[in-house]
């Protein structure tokens, strides 16, 4: 499976009479776009802002952030939920570097709720001050139950970024770089002898139940999911998206995926093969647990034939338990493992911090945030989908680290790290 | 600065094992290993007293030995108690430890101690203190009273104390943030490979080695037993009385059933953001089963089912609250009589 991601540098964004891309700089018809997304009769109306790197500005609450991505030619662009079943991952995907579509959700508490900071020290921290972003603002007609409203949100973040992205199709005169995603050669005789490392990585947590129509995996909300092979360039070319419960991710790091972009850097430089990943799920009872956690083992030894297994959980606490189980299987079966576990002690006791113990599950990163916050100061310019909400974001305030997207992610993209002392 | 230092008679230079039962025994100025701790201090630095007790006498008398070392440390007006180092002596280690968390606590003055990571005092205080890495060789003494000074002079300065590997001391388990050059998926692909290949890696965190929890003996005869259910899966009626917390709750609850055969959702809640709750909404037995029981109850094979279930919500709970919970609720149930518990989880 090989896929071509044609970049296409953006250091300026704004609002024109046409959608095109000049340059570096894109320009967005702002009620074509609007028009487009009001095609969804579940939405009374949307308003969207531009925000620029460097701007003293907040906005929020995030519902999701990804990166404007369009296929080349007929898609397919985030199939199951934008565009028809056919396999994501291969052909030509031009993306806008340095863009984001982030969608905001006017019905999600700001209490606790994610939000985007660009300036002073908590926006150093943020991975996605650097960008340009296009904040949508979709109002949910009244009556529309929440599932489906969320629904609506999902739709309108995916269409709005393939809208963005198509100004870049058919562009090579505005493509800065160009990147080829292949696993092919894994088996060559030039890698006799190099590490051959495989990705299983949590999409779904089954604390929080799927709504009915919560698009996650090629639009399906994987209840009744096993784990499954997923290639790393369907991973990062919008067969995979968030679920509902956002706690450290966003679609910007699957579409960037921080571990399987790292994992082919070093296929690249012929230090490991990359073999490949599988997509699995924490579960919700003792039987899901060791079920997802074998079939998980059984396709990285047989299928991937990996040496190696780095692993992440997705959601709170009890995934850890998940992704640890299946950790010390792998183990079992003489695959070495890493894994990624979040600080969840909340009295700065390490006794308090490991959710599980294993003795072969004994190389762990520790991603942390929980004892971190910044007072952030009052900003001059806020965008939010209602004034209650832009008025609250505005002031001072205290914000832990976890509210600031990608702070603590749990794609990989985090750099605050928990020591013990 | 005004140094109070305790030594044991050893380091004191009152004898060996034979002199172990030397009781407290106050020494002006510096002694043995305190000299070489004021040289290393610097000018200004002097140990004012010694207090030197043998160490089978302050295992034997620690309330006293504590109650002695509070007052002359108080009266000669120290701005900073040092104990040991310690080495692998372990009376010598448990004394020091217990004696420089009392003088934090009670005087509020900087306190430093070194000992052996296998010193049975590191466990014991290593959570409160600044125990310095002393390794098991005395001759490093003069290599360990340098980081204990450099830790002494951090903390009476309130100047932040860095890393257990840079400043010296062994981890306190205490956790830190920080930002660090390399995002969380190189460190895990660079370990991965490493560990693969048989190469060194470094873990960022290691289990805490937990203590055995030894399985209580079986219940001799269910059919005389009295039997409480006690869970952590947050049931809790209506309206939450009690205010259970859904995540690192601080209290439980003892709910009635004595006159229920049986549970009914309309009746309960679950305070709990940590798994699906429908289906104990749905039938709450499902979690505290009190419908099997009371069957069990009828039919003779369980004694008595006893009339209040126990909740909580275990959910991100700090451990040292778990542990007071769980302390607690057995405190209760024992003094109810009851035999037997069964615990349910989610």
């Amino acid at each position: 499976m090989q896929l071509t991601l044609a970049y296409h540098a953006i250091s300026d964004m704004q609002f024109n009479a046409a959608t095109r891309l000049e340059g570096t700089t894109l320009y967005i018809d702002q009620a074509a776009l609007h028009h487009y997304l009001l095609e969804d009769r579940r939405l009374a109306g949307v308003e969207t802002d531009i925000v620029h790197p460097g701007e003293a500005c907040r906005f929020g609450v995030v519902f999701d952030i990804l990166e404007p991505r369009a296929k080349a030619g007929s898609g397919p662009d985030f199939p199951g939920i934008l565009g028809p079943m056919e396999a994501a991952g291969q052909g030509l995907t031009h993306v806008l570097q340095g863009a984001a579509v982030t969608v905001l959700d006017a019905a999600a508490p700001l209490s606790g709720g994610k939000v985007v900071e660009m300036s002073g020290e908590a926006g150093e921290a943020c991975p996605y001050s650097p960008l340009h972003h296009l904040v949508v603002m979709p109002q949910v007609a009244p009556g529309v139950e929440r599932h489906a409203a969320l629904n609506a949100l999902r739709l309108v973040s995916v269409k709005a970024s393939v809208f963005l992205a198509r100004a870049a199709v058919g562009k090579a005169e505005t493509a800065t770089a160009t990147e080829v995603l292949d696993l092919a050669g894994a088996a060559g005789a030039a890698r006799e002898g190099l590490p051959r490392i495989a990705y299983i990585g949590q999409i779904h947590s089954r604390q929080r139940v799927a709504e009915v129509d919560e698009q996650i995996l090629y639009g399906a909300n994987t209840v009744g999911m096993v784990p499954v092979l997923l290639h790393p360039n369907e991973w990062m070319d919008g067969a995979l998206v968030t679920s509902y419960m956002t706690r450290g991710v966003e679609t910007f790091f699957y579409q960037n995926h921080p571990v399987l972009t790292e994992l082919y850097r070093w296929h690249r430089e012929g230090k490991i093969t990359f073999v490949g990943a599988i997509a699995t799920m924490a579960g919700s009872d003792n039987e899901d647990r060791p079920r997802n956690a074998m079939l998980a083992t059984q396709q990285a030894k047989w299928a991937l034939g990996a040496d190696g297994v780095v692993l992440t959980k997705y959601g709170g606490g009890a995934p850890h338990a998940d992704m640890a189980l299946t950790a010390k299987m792998c183990e079992e079966e003489g695959m070495r493992t890493s894994v990624q576990v979040e600080d969840m002690s909340r009295d700065r006791r390490a006794e308090s911090s490991m959710l599980f113990h294993y003795d072969e599950v004994d190389a762990i990163v520790h991603v942390g945030g929980q004892g971190t916050s910044w007072t952030v100061p009052a900003v001059e310019r806020t965008v939010a989908p209602t004034p209650e909400v832009a008025a609250a974001l505005r002031a001072s305030q205290q914000l832990e680290a976890a509210r600031i997207c990608g702070v603590t992610s749990q794609q990989g993209a985090a750099r605050v790290r928990s020591f013990v002392y | 600065m005004r140094i109070v230092h305790y030594l044991n008679q050893f380091f004191g230079g009152k004898g060996g094992e034979e002199t172990a039962d030397l009781a407290p025994h106050l020494q002006e100025g510096a002694v043995g290993p305190g000299k070489l701790l004021e040289q290393v201090m610097g000018e200004d630095a002097h140990i004012v007293r010694s207090l030197i007790v043998g160490d089978n006498y302050a295992a034997e008398n620690l309330a006293a030995t504590t109650e002695w070392v509070l007052d002359e440390v108080r009266t000669s007006g120290a701005d900073l108690f040092v104990a040991g180092p310690c080495f692998e002596a372990g009376r010598y280690g448990v004394a020091a430890g217990a004696l420089c968390a009392a003088v934090q606590a009670e005087l509020g003055i900087p306190v430093v101690t070194g000992m052996a990571l296998e010193n049975p005092g590191v466990d014991l205080y290593r959570q409160e203190l600044y125990i310095v890495d002393s390794g098991s060789s005395v001759s490093a003494m003069r290599e360990v009273l340098t980081t204990m000074a450099g830790i002494a002079v951090k903390l009476s300065r309130h100047l932040e104390i860095g890393a257990p590997q840079a400043e010296g001391y062994l981890p306190r388990g205490i956790l830190h943030d920080a930002f660090v050059e390399q995002t969380a998926a190189e460190r895990l692909v660079a370990m991965v490979v490493a560990k693969t290949r048989g190469h060194a890696y470094e873990s960022e965190f290691t289990s805490a080695t937990l203590p055995d929890v030894p399985a209580p003996a079986p219940v001799a005869d269910l059919s005389k037993a009295r039997v409480a259910i006690v869970t952590d899966g947050g049931l809790v009626p209506k309206g939450n009385p009690d205010n259970i917390s859904p995540y690192a709750a601080t209290n439980w609850g003892a709910y009635d059933i004595s006159d229920l055969d049986d549970l009914e959702g309309d009746h309960y809640e679950v305070s709990h953001r940590g798994y699906d709750t429908r289906y104990v909404e749905q039938d709450p037995d499902r979690l505290v089963p009190v419908d099997a029981l009371r069957d069990l109850e009828k039919s003779g094979v369980l004694g008595k089912l006893h009339g209040e279930f126990i909740s909580t919500s275990g959910l991100v709970n700090p451990l040292a609250n778990s542990r007071r919970l769980g302390r607690e609720i057995a405190e209760k149930l024992k003094a109810e009589g009851v035999t037997a518990v069964i615990l349910t989880s989610t």
